[in-house]
């Protein structure tokens, strides 16, 4: 198949999807309040535009979203990237910790909200602490592997070159480790926004998940998937900066 | 370089295993500036006893001395090639070449120009910005070889350096091996199951026994510096050679 035809056919998708969309609005098929037409979004995404949702900008509940997210998942990865280099490196650090890590993996994150909001209330504090929990797993999930996976030659070379262990760690073993981190940051990022819309569908005050339950209580069809799309763009965003950055830091691998 | 009565044993994998004896009892010496070259069946333990002068292990018997002293822990006074490249894949092939001189905080200006010639004399001049995947097998040894020369080391080690190469990049690293000592005089112990290799590059050759490895052989190569590949076609060579077969066979088939 040609490059050409390749972005031809999945272009041919979306103009798929949206003329079918399109269609069984202008010929009546689905109820507008069930399904709203292309042109009725467009209007009302002007209309939230101007007047915001909520009494609040639209701007601010994407921001919000995106701060509790990036709090969240900045912290996750502050600690769990040097907690996850340790226990890779350190037998015993892997033996006390893995049972805790092993155990909370399979849990699904969201699983944890109501005890969250049992414990922490509904402020700001509940969903952060939730996203930094469940991008931690990831990140020191992946990073320990990676370690545990770099070939014992590599770390011997350093050290039979006169390395110190704190500089093994640091030019070695970071290094050599970074390729499973950035999988376990990319995994992260996908999370902790999944995690931060489920969180604001059942506790918030201003957020997408928050104007998405808000508005679907409302009958506000329109407004319900305006908060959708903007959900998954930002998504796709977050996850092209991930792969961006996994590029420029990765290029060595000559992938 | 010396070795007295050097053993490994190392303990059982699985409990109710026997322990494993590696080595046994192997004296085995080598002179500065000197050459020698350890043969044996596979699993003989050649690599552990690599492993043991390196310092990545610890014998369970005897003593090593380098350069008179007791060994210490791992360190560029016995710099190792590896069988596997073990490149720094996210550092350039100079940045590779003066790892251990530049962490261990050793003058810019005294390294630097101590690589540019080393990557010159191992002919990868050019390649010095180049990541190790752009690299093929026998250049990424070639970078080792440089990265290991560099800490001026009391002893060279190799093991099975040219092992994973195909036959005639072997020989053209064989060919650079005798031009890059004959510039820098290193005293080299090379452990290979590549007979001719052994021949090729060493002043002399230990030959070991099946595991526990123990020394059944030594034999002086006659061979006068400079020497070329073109050795491999006398008769001497072929005599040699199929002295160290026959004893090495020996040991394969019991």
């Amino acid at each position: 198949m040609k490059p050409g035809h390749y972005t031809l056919l999945s272009f041919g998708t979306i103009a798929g999807i949206l003329l079918l969309w399109y269609a069984v609005t202008a010929l009546g098929l689905v109820k507008p309040f069930v399904l709203p037409s292309p042109g009725d979004l467009g209007s009302e995404f002007l209309v939230l535009m101007a007047k915001g949702y909520a009494q609040k900008p639209l701007s601010e509940h994407v921001l919000s979203s995106l701060a509790r997210t990036f709090t969240g998942l900045g912290l996750g990865l502050a600690v769990g990237i040097p907690l996850g280099l340790v226990m890779g490196a350190s037998r015993t650090v892997f033996a006390i910790l893995s049972p805790i890590f092993s155990f909370m993996r399979p849990i699904p994150p969201i699983a944890f909200i109501p005890l969250m909001i049992l414990y922490f209330g509904i402020g700001e504090f509940s969903k952060v602490f939730l996203i930094f929990l469940a991008a931690l797993w990831y990140v020191v999930l992946n990073a320990s592997a990676g370690v545990r996976a770099i070939p014992q030659d590599l770390l011997r070379a350093a050290q039979n070159l006169g390395l110190t262990q704190a500089q093994i760690f640091r030019h070695v073993i970071f290094w050599a480790a970074l390729p499973q981190i950035m999988t376990g940051v990319k995994t992260a990022t996908a999370i902790s926004w999944a995690i931060v819309v489920a969180a604001e569908l059942i506790a918030a005050q201003a957020g997408l998940g928050f104007m998405v339950m808000d508005a679907t209580t409302f009958f506000r069809v329109p407004d319900v998937y305006i908060g959708i799309i903007i959900i998954g763009l930002i998504g796709l965003t977050l996850e092209g900066i991930t792969r961006a950055l996994e590029v420029s830091l990765l290029h060595w691998q000559g992938r | 370089m010396e070795l007295r009565g050097v053993g490994k044993v190392f303990p059982p994998l699985h409990r109710g295993q026997a322990p494993v004896s590696a080595l046994e009892d192997v004296d085995l010496a080598v002179a500065e500036r000197e050459i020698v070259a350890v043969i044996g069946p596979s699993g003989c333990g050649k690599t552990t006893l690599l492993n043991l002068v390196a310092g990545f292990e610890r014998p369970t018997a005897g003593t090593i001395r380098v350069g008179g002293r007791p060994l210490g822990p791992p360190g560029p006074d016995r710099s190792v090639i590896f069988q596997s490249p073990a490149l720094f894949g996210w550092l350039t092939v100079e940045d590779n070449v003066v790892f251990g001189p530049r962490h261990r905080g050793e003058a810019r200006g005294d390294f630097l120009p101590r690589a540019r010639e080393l990557i010159r004399a191992v002919g990868l001049e050019g390649w010095e910005g180049h990541s190790p995947y752009q690299l093929s097998g026998g250049m990424r040894q070639r970078v080792q070889l440089a990265r290991a020369l560099i800490n001026r080391p009391r002893v060279l080690l190799m093991d099975e350096p040219f092992g994973a190469l195909d036959a005639m990049t072997r020989a053209r690293m064989q060919e650079l091996v005798l031009r890059v000592v004959g510039v820098y005089h290193p005293t080299l112990l090379l452990v290979t199951h590549d007979v001719e290799e052994a021949i090729l590059l060493s002043h002399r050759v230990y030959v070991m026994t099946k595991r526990p490895g123990r020394i059944k052989l030594t034999l002086t190569v006659p061979f006068a510096a400079p020497r070329s590949v073109d050795l491999v076609g006398s008769a001497e060579f072929a005599a040699l050679k199929y002295s160290l077969l026959k004893s090495l066979l020996e040991e394969e088939m019991p």
